[in-house]
């Protein structure tokens, strides 16, 4: 009883903080749960939320990307000057394009040139955001495309546009990783390449999707920033990157590999939107927000750690209250004892 | 010294693992136990080492009670393990003398730096002890499997020892290999430790064991002195029937050749190497480690491609530069070493089954999972895998299961030529068998296999043909009468013994 309910603790622990730091949110102000501030939170949580379902792919093969924010600055600014010329279609595929070939240069020092993730990409972080600065000489490019500001404020069936795009990447990429011969193949890497590669697998290939699709996700990320705000920011999405591999984490996917899925990662990236909003209406520090989101990710990962010792903790509580050696034979109780499957 | 344990049960997630263990080993007695895959042994070495303590129950050291909460509790009490999955203890970059003083709690080779040259000179004197003939310089990584088992061994003698615990170690050993590490044991008895051995290998008990005890579904079935009891009375208490046949060999060997290997090389590896493969016909191939028989498989399977030489499939001469290529030409690879380079060991049981054949249900990329649950199950059947839930991680499994995984995953792609090294590493004699008779199942469909083995009886039964390597070549050809453990060992070892 006490395990099944520690191993749902583990299991569903970001959905469970979220249930929680929202319920006391709502107690606090009844702002909270308006139909506008809950539109707000999504609206906001949008751009971690993306940049985390490309990461969610990265980490389960025990990669990193900490480029994807200096992409998405990146290709918003290449949308914004596309534009300046060209049509919205035009500066869909110059924003993704430019995702797309940032993601393969990072996929490529990955794997061909033997790099470890964390120095590849914080080199092209560096890249990335230096090229952006220097091409925009570190103005905002602002854009005054008709259609393309209506796609930033459109609200069908009242819900912003950019939280559509959260939800169909939600869909397409949990699918591509759940149900797909490619997803099995991402976990089957992450979790052990040279098995991997005895299996068939071309790892080099799968990795370099995964740092195609966070490439990609990340630019999507930017086109939908820059049309939201109608202009292109060189320094938008700085630090994001952190926001996205914390939403990972608290969703429960394992920095080791192999283990993960993009659900928890999109809680994740709510969680942290929420407690952003919730410390706002509040009217805390903003100095203190990131005391409480670090707070929330330490407990994130404590529970995962440590669901075993908490297990034994729990137990030894239970059967040993005086803290004896050696506990009493514990009653069988045979009616709850499940059948080992024996073929 | 005398442990005890009394009444000992561990469950994993409310599954009853042991019910209730009873046994005892002194100082100076070797304690054999046995048991079918998932019977509960490395649980209980588990216990033994405080690396999972008990629920319930009691473990006595020369009749006090004691708590061995953590490993560090049984170290100091001269407990040490040698696990059935012992490589994880190894740091294959460190040498072979920093794996062995890994744990220099009495900062023998000074507390801060690190006296290189006394700690080279004591892995000297501690590994010729037990006749290990290795550069203590050289990184762990370069040695054989039953090498780096040899180094467990030693690593725990370096410290004040009591009972030494060894989980399957000849698993990975040849006859030559076992024999020496024999000799250890004995000498070790000798000088009054206790040992607790787990084997899968009934000779080794009648061998080398004073007591042995069967476990079966987490209970002792059978407690005997080896001396008062039968090898049919240990298999009928493990499995709970008699089993006989138990190398059932068929030949299915036909005229066709399916694989020709004409003057092969792989860099240092071996050498000129010629010999073909029919179809329906079992290879094998036999050496002390070292040979190169391992080799020849990873070539062919493209893990490190053939640096000169031909192959040919069927006629057609092709080259395999990636297990990738190997696949898509129809060959099968079971690696020896099931956790590094075969399992998934965080992955469901059943993705790890149909990891290979995936294509086969899959429609644009998209997995049908009733289909592949239905194929899997099949297999996972056939074999007797042993499982609390298909969702379960494979590392949850006991090792003897996890390797009927490896197994199993190459019975459902059938592929037209097997190279397979060590396929039946640490399965119980039921399921042995069970998977010699998918062999040859799988030579009668035409599959040509070639068996790599360090275990010689099965190599002899199983094969039509036994290939003898030394020091990378080919030294001889054996088959019918011929093929039998003395001329193999007489090739194997060189023409002086
Ligand atoms: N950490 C664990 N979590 C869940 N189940 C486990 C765990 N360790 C072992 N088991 C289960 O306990 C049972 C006994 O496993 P154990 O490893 O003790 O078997 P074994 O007798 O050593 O078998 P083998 O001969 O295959 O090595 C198996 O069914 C296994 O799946
Ligand atoms: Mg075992």
């Amino acid at each position: 009883m006490n395990a099944t309910i520690l191993k749902l603790v583990k299991d569903a622990r970001a959905a469970m903080m979220l249930v929680i730091v929202a319920t006391a949110i709502a107690i606090a102000t009844p702002i909270f749960l308006t139909t506008g501030n809950l539109l707000n939170i999504v609206l906001a949580s949008s751009v971690v939320a993306l940049l985390a379902a490309g990461q969610t792919y990265v980490i389960i093969l025990a990669e990193i990307d900490l480029s994807v924010g200096s992409i998405l600055a990146l290709s918003g600014v290449a949308t914004a000057l596309v534009l300046q010329a060209h049509s919205v279609f035009i500066g869909l595929i110059a924003g993704i394009g430019v995702g797309v070939l940032a993601g393969l240069i990072n996929g490529l020092l990955v794997t061909k040139a033997r790099m470890p993730a964390f120095i590849a990409t914080l080199g092209t972080m560096s890249v990335f955001g230096g090229l952006t600065l220097y091409i925009t000489q570190g103005n905002p490019i602002s854009v005054d495309n008709g259609l393309f500001l209506d796609i930033g404020q459109a609200n069908p069936l009242g819900v912003p546009f950019p939280a559509w795009i959260v939800l169909a990447a939600l869909l397409c990429f949990g699918f591509l990783l759940s149900r797909t011969r490619f997803g099995r193949h991402i976990y089957a890497v992450g979790d052990n390449p040279e098995a991997a590669r005895l299996s068939g697998i071309n790892v080099h290939w799968i990795k370099i999707s995964a740092f195609v699709i966070s490439g990609m996700l990340a630019s999507i990320a930017g086109f939908i920033l820059t049309a939201r705000l109608s202009t292109a920011e060189p320094t938008a999405g700085m630090g994001e990157e952190l926001s996205a591999i914390a939403a990972v984490i608290i969703g429960g996917t394992s920095l080791m590999g192999g283990r993960g899925a993009l659900l928890g990662s999109f809680i994740g990236a709510i969680l942290l939107g929420v407690i952003d909003n919730g410390l706002n209406l509040l009217n805390v520090s903003p100095f203190l927000q990131g005391v409480a989101k670090g707070l929330v990710i330490l407990l994130a990962v404590f529970i995962e750690r440590n669901s075993d010792v908490m297990q034994l903790f729990w137990r030894k509580i239970q059967k040993d209250p005086v803290g004896r050696r050696f506990p009493e034979k514990p009653v069988p109780d045979e009616g709850n004892k499940q059948k080992e499957v024996r073929y | 010294m005398r442990l005890e344990l009394q009444d000992i049960r561990k469950s994993f997630n409310r599954i009853e693992v042991l019910s209730g263990v009873d046994l005892s080993v002194t100082g100076g007695e070797i304690l054999a136990i046995v048991g079918e895959n998932g019977a509960g042994k490395s649980t209980m070495v588990r216990v033994i080492s405080g690396a999972h303590p008990p629920d319930s129950g009691q473990i006595l050291i020369d009749g006090e009670p004691v708590a061995l909460r953590r490993p560090e509790d049984a170290m100091q009490r001269g407990i040490h393990v040698i696990y059935q999955e012992f490589l994880h203890n190894i740091f294959p970059h460190l040498s072979i003398a920093e794996n062995l003083f890994v744990r220099d709690d009495e900062g023998r080779f000074g507390s801060l730096f690190v006296d290189k040259r006394k700690m080279r000179n004591e892995a000297m004197q501690v590994m010729e002890q037990i006749g290990l003939k290795v550069d203590p310089d050289a990184p762990a990584q370069s040695l054989s499997v039953a090498e780096l088992q040899m180094l467990e061994i030693v690593k725990s003698l370096s410290h004040n020892i009591e009972l030494l615990v060894l989980d399957e170690p000849t698993a990975a050993l040849d006859e030559k290999e076992a024999s020496r590490l024999f000799l250890l044991i004995d000498s070790l008895k000798k000088e009054g430790i206790a040992i607790v051995y787990i084997t899968h290998r009934l000779e080794e008990v009648m061998r080398i064991a004073d007591r042995v005890i069967v476990l079966r579904n987490g209970r002792v079935t059978l407690d005997r002195l080896t001396k008062t009891t039968t090898a049919s009375e240990i298999v009928a208490a493990m499995v709970g029937r008699s089993l006989e046949d138990f190398y059932p060999k068929e030949s299915h060997v036909t005229g066709d050749t399916a694989v020709k290997v004409s003057n092969a090389a792989c860099a240092d590896k071996f050498k000129d190497l010629s010999f073909i493969v029919r179809s329906g016909e079992v290879l094998g191939i036999g050496g002390v480690a070292g040979c190169g028989k391992g080799e020849v498989l990873r070539a062919l399977f493209g893990v490190n491609p053939l640096s000169a030489g031909a192959l040919a499939l069927e006629g057609r001469t092709v080259e395999v530069k990636s297990p990738k290529q190997a696949i898509e030409l129809g060959i099968g690879y079971i690696s020896p070493d099931r956790q590094a380079e075969g399992l998934f060991l965080k992955q469901p049981i059943f993705d790890n089954v149909s990891i290979v054949s995936l294509d086969e249900f899959v429609a644009l990329g998209v997995i049908r999972s009733a289909e592949e649950k239905e194929r899997v199950e099949a297999v996972v059947k056939g074999l007797n895998v042993r499982f609390i839930h298909r969702d379960a991680e494979a590392g949850s499994l006991s090792g003897g299961n996890q390797q009927k995984l490896l197994f199993g995953r190459w019975m459902m792609k059938k592929p037209k030529i097997m190279l397979m090294e060590e396929p039946t590493r640490g399965v119980d004699i039921g399921a042995k068998a069970e998977i010699y008779k998918l062999i040859n199942a799988q030579a009668k469909s035409g599959t040509a296999i070639v068996l790599v083995s360090s275990d010689l009886p099965e190599l002899i039964a199983m094969s039509d043909r036994v290939l003898v390597m030394r020091e990378g070549k080919i030294v001889a050809e054996l088959s019918g009468v011929e093929n039998n453990q003395s001329n193999i060992l007489h090739y194997a070892l060189g023409s002086n013994t």
